[in-house]
């Protein structure tokens, strides 16, 4: 039950559809720097905890430590959203999903999709269950990426899982003719979705750049929780 | 012994493996005049280092228990513990900390804060020891203390200052620069026993004044004297520096850092004198006692030495002359021919030979004072046991003991193995409260019990080199335990009254599942059970604990709730009603969908790079649940947790699957249910066991 409430909230699920997440090769989140990619990345992969599913964070900036405190926060945050719960509860929630999370640091410099293939080359091998998402934080998109995100493409196709990334945007940089920030507009072939944030008054407000359906609904969200704000 | 106690320190030294802290202890005793000889762990004339002083100890160049020493450094007298460094042995550790007052975390230079520094730093907070910490094997390549100091900050969270800068490092490591003294150090003589003072180089000047800067910074907001002296801009004397850092230091919210390199005896002198300037004194701490004849209240204990006496055993040795008991004495002092009181027996003890350790040399003294270390002779007692004087009835606080989570069966060869088998495990389960050992009623075996596979070969290794006792060791067993995860009710009535003495009992009321190990809750009106029958009946219950009515594990967190019941003024006993209980017991067990609960194990793997997946992939193989990896340079570290059960000859697989270049800790963790499928295997397994020790 509150699992099924949990989700129903969930901005992430609300904003982009909960079916889309899955929808995707590849997904974004772009916003400028501590606008709240990252912690919008851990409300899209709660989706999947949530329904017991396993999800893959890698992070070539923030240490291990950091990233399971930002799954804690971001799992609070939504569990605050929905009025009170039994504390007991939401704590018993979360020690049932939280080990459905992994989370690996890679160096930046020394980046490889090969590593990622050999981790999920295992899980099947073993015949196990394969993370049913995959978040790709840190990727400097401000670079030529081609032969990485041609790796990473090359493994979602291979194991069925969809990759969202989060693509760092320049404040002073103007957006592409297309309307998209200049470092989506370079991959754009590849993604087949991406949200973007941007500070608003004392808000976030947030946007789906490449869904025609939806490129009109544009969500407020509290700069501390990353909550839609009603 | 220093009756002043300001000038008295109680330390430790902490930290990983293989980080150098025998070497470093070895050092301290050669500057302080305690040896004259440097000998290296595992050194080349085969003698191994002084501290440690057990055979096995030296060969596996691991130091498996704490030996206290003590030393003096400029007029001030230092109590050291060795404390062991492997997970296993952290009851030692534990112990050790109970009773420190401050200690020296090693790290080492190229591996910087791993898994273990994890465990004891932790231990260290929940004892709330304050701490200075050695960067060590600066002179190792690849060395970089900086980037131990941030994971000091970023992986425990510490607010650690670096109080030097190195000279040079790997193979071109020179000495140290004070950043409080601003002078440059280095060590000369063959085995660098002469410090001495130099201006800085010119080439570090910058990088000294900088990270000074951080410091005092960092200081600052331990002393109001220092804040005024930076915002009036005003001169900062050195002991403005030594106060504030002190203040920080025992608040436990800074971390001083001071580096070097013992091997290549580098900076032990300056760390030396970081002890007596920033670590505390006896008079520093607070530590208290439970008065067990005022409703167990904490009562403060006072270093005054003419207080009653209040002392804490928390070693004990097996020496040439009977049983040596290491106390730390907190209140009044112990003297020779002192009559004390055990506290947990009620014995009376009379003292013996005092004395004062220095690793296995021992100083005859005439009396331990309150704030010091020392041991006695001949008396018996078990590790963690409270001594008082007359007038006081203190317990010190018990300490954290975790359940063993492992056993293995010993059989003797012949008899003589037989006896000297049981005087060694008589021994070793008073000197260590997680080697735990029985006999199994139906295979008659002998099950000793542990934290880990290596506590327990080492106990099995030390039978055989200390006790001659030869013994055959079966299969390392998992202790599993049964609970239950629902409430069920039960109604049971115990009905014997067919000829001879009758029996009857009835017992009513509910099972549920609860944290604790057994809690029993009478809620009987109306005297349906009588009075003098309810103990029976809780007894009763109790029994049907030790093991498991399907699985035969142990079983655990049940609390039962008896509401109703009847008796007959006859036939009703206080045995009728334990049967009843038992009855009830089963007849309520199997419908509160019993499970079994596994010990789950912590598992860190540190690794290359290149086989980082290959190694989060057997994690995956055996149940894991990978919590984390995270490449630190050219090493990965992977973060687990695995069910113990899968872990047996993890230590092959690992090697050959990383072509013996990773290696990997493990530790306790917690018990966990396990999951459906596994759970029948054990089942069938015990079955079969069970069989097999039939025929």
């Amino acid at each position: 039950m509150l699992k099924k409430d949990l989700i129903k909230r969930s901005p992430a699920g609300r904003i982009i559809g909960e079916e889309e997440i899955d929808r995707v090769n590849f997904g974004a989140v772009l916003s400028r720097a501590g606008v709240g990619k990252t912690q919008y990345l851990v409300q899209i992969a709660l989706t999947k905890l949530l329904k017991n599913e396993k999800i893959l964070h890698i992070s070539l900036n923030d240490p291990i430590e950091k990233i399971k405190a930002r799954y804690l926060e971001a799992y609070n945050d939504l569990v605050d959203s929905i009025g009170y719960v039994d504390p007991q509860k939401a704590l018993r929630l979360w020690e049932e999903i939280k080990n459905e999370k992994i989370a690996v640091s890679y160096n930046e410099q020394t980046f490889d999709p090969e590593k990622i293939r050999a981790y999920l080359k295992s899980f099947k091998k073993d015949d196990l269950t394969l993370p049913a998402l995959i978040i790709m934080d840190g990727l400097d998109f401000d670079q030529d990426l081609n032969d990485t995100l041609k790796g990473l493409e090359a493994i979602s196709e291979k194991f069925g899982i969809p990759i969202w990334y989060s693509m760092q945007t320049h404040r002073e940089q103007d957006f592409a003719p297309s309307g998209y920030p200049v470092q989506l507009e370079k991959v754009k072939d590849r993604f087949d979705k991406a949200v973007f944030l941007q500070p608003k008054n004392d808000k976030i407000e947030s946007v789906i750049l490449t869904d025609e359906n939806r490129s009109n609904e544009y969500y407020l969200l509290n700069p501390a929780t990353m909550m839609i704000v009603e | 012994m220093q009756r002043n106690l300001e000038k008295v320190r109680n330390i430790g030294i902490s930290a990983h493996i293989d980080s150098g802290k025998t070497t470093l202890t070895e050092r301290v005793l050669f500057y302080t005049d305690r040896i004259h000889k440097i000998n290296e762990v595992r050194g080349k004339d085969g003698t191994g280092a002084l501290m440690d002083s057990m055979e096995l100890e030296k060969e596996r160049g691991i130091t498996i228990a704490s030996a206290a020493t003590h030393c003096d450094w400029k007029g001030y007298d230092i109590n050291i513990i060795d404390t062991p460094g492997h997970v296993d042995f952290t009851v030692e550790v534990e112990r050790s900390l109970r009773v420190l007052d401050g200690v020296i975390l090693i790290l080492c230079s190229v591996s910087g804060v791993q898994s273990q520094s994890i465990t004891v730093d932790q231990q260290m907070k929940r004892y709330e020891v304050p701490c200075i910490a050695f960067v060590n094997k600066c002179d190792r390549s690849g060395a970089n203390p900086f980037k131990v100091i941030d994971q000091l900050k970023n992986k425990l969270g510490h607010n650690a200052v670096p109080m030097q800068i190195p000279i040079g490092l790997e193979d071109r490591h020179d000495g140290v620069v004070d950043l409080v003294t601003m002078k440059a150090y280095y060590f000369e003589g063959a085995y660098g026993e002469k410090m001495v003072e130099k201006e800085i180089p010119e080439e570090l000047q910058d990088e000294a004044a900088r990270i000074r800067e951080e410091m005092i910074d960092a200081a600052s907001v331990f002393s109001d004297d220092l804040t005024d002296a930076i915002l009036e801009e005003q001169p900062i004397s050195e002991e403005m520096i030594y106060d504030a850092v002190r203040k920080g230091t025992n608040a436990r919210q800074l971390t001083p850092v001071f580096m070097g390199s013992a091997y290549k005896n580098k900076a032990v002198q300056p760390l030396l004198n970081a002890v007596v300037e920033y670590l505390p004194s006896p008079l520093d701490i607070e530590n208290e006692a439970i008065d067990l004849d005022n409703n167990d209240e904490t009562v403060p204990l006072v270093s005054d030495f003419e207080k009653p006496t209040v002392a804490l055993a928390f070693k004990l040795e097996d020496g040439k002359f009977g049983q040596l008991t290491y106390i730390r004495v907190y209140q009044g002092a112990v003297r020779k021919g002192d009559l004390l009181t055990n506290t947990r027996t009620g014995k009376k003890i009379r003292t013996g030979r005092l004395i004062r350790m220095h690793s296995s040399d021992m100083e005859e003294v005439n009396e331990i004072p309150a704030g010091h270390i020392g041991a006695i002779f001949g008396i018996d007692c078990a590790s963690g046991d409270t001594f008082t004087g007359s007038g006081v009835n203190y317990s010190m606080m018990s300490m954290h003991i975790m359940d063993p989570v492992i056993s293995l069966s010993l059989k003797p060869v012949d008899n003589k193995a037989e006896i000297s088998m049981s005087k060694a495990l008589n021994r070793f389960t008073k000197e260590d409260p997680t080697f735990k050992t029985y006999v199994d009623k139906e295979t008659n075996e002998t099950i000793i019990q542990g934290m880990g596979e290596l506590h327990l070969d080492v106990y099995v290794e030390r039978m055989r080199r200390e006790y001659g006792a030869e013994v055959i060791t079966g299969q390392p067993r998992v202790a599993y335990r049964e609970t239950i995860t629902r409430k069920s009710t039960f109604n049971y009535t115990h009905k014997k009254q067919t000829g001879g003495a009758g029996q009857f009992g009835r017992i009513a009321g509910y099972m549920e599942p609860t944290d604790e190990w057994f809690e029993f809750v009478n809620k009987i009106t109306g005297g349906r059970i009588p009075t003098q029958y309810i103990p029976s009946c809780e007894q009763g219950f109790k029994s049907c604990m030790e093991k498991g009515p399907k699985m035969e594990f142990p079983v655990t967190g049940i609390r039962v709730t008896i509401d109703d019941g009847a008796y007959h003024a006859v036939d009703s006993s206080e045995m009728a009603f334990a049967a009843a209980a038992r009855g009830a017991f089963l007849e309520a067990y199997s419908k509160a969908k019993p499970v079994i609960k596994e010990p789950i194990m912590k598992v860190v793997i540190e690794t290359p790079n290149e086989f980082q997946g290959s190694c989060m992939g057997l994690i995956n193989q055996r149940r894991g649940i990978i919590e984390g990896s995270q490449e630190e340079g050219v090493m990965s570290v992977i973060e687990s947790k695995v069910p113990l059960s899968e872990m047996f000859g993890f230590s092959t697989v690992l090697r050959s699957s990383t072509q013996g270049k990773a290696q990997y800790t493990m530790e306790y963790s917690n018990y966990k249910q396990v999951p459906q499928s596994v759970a029948e295997e054990i089942v069938r397994k015990k079955e079969e066991e069970k069989k097999e020790d039939q025929k």
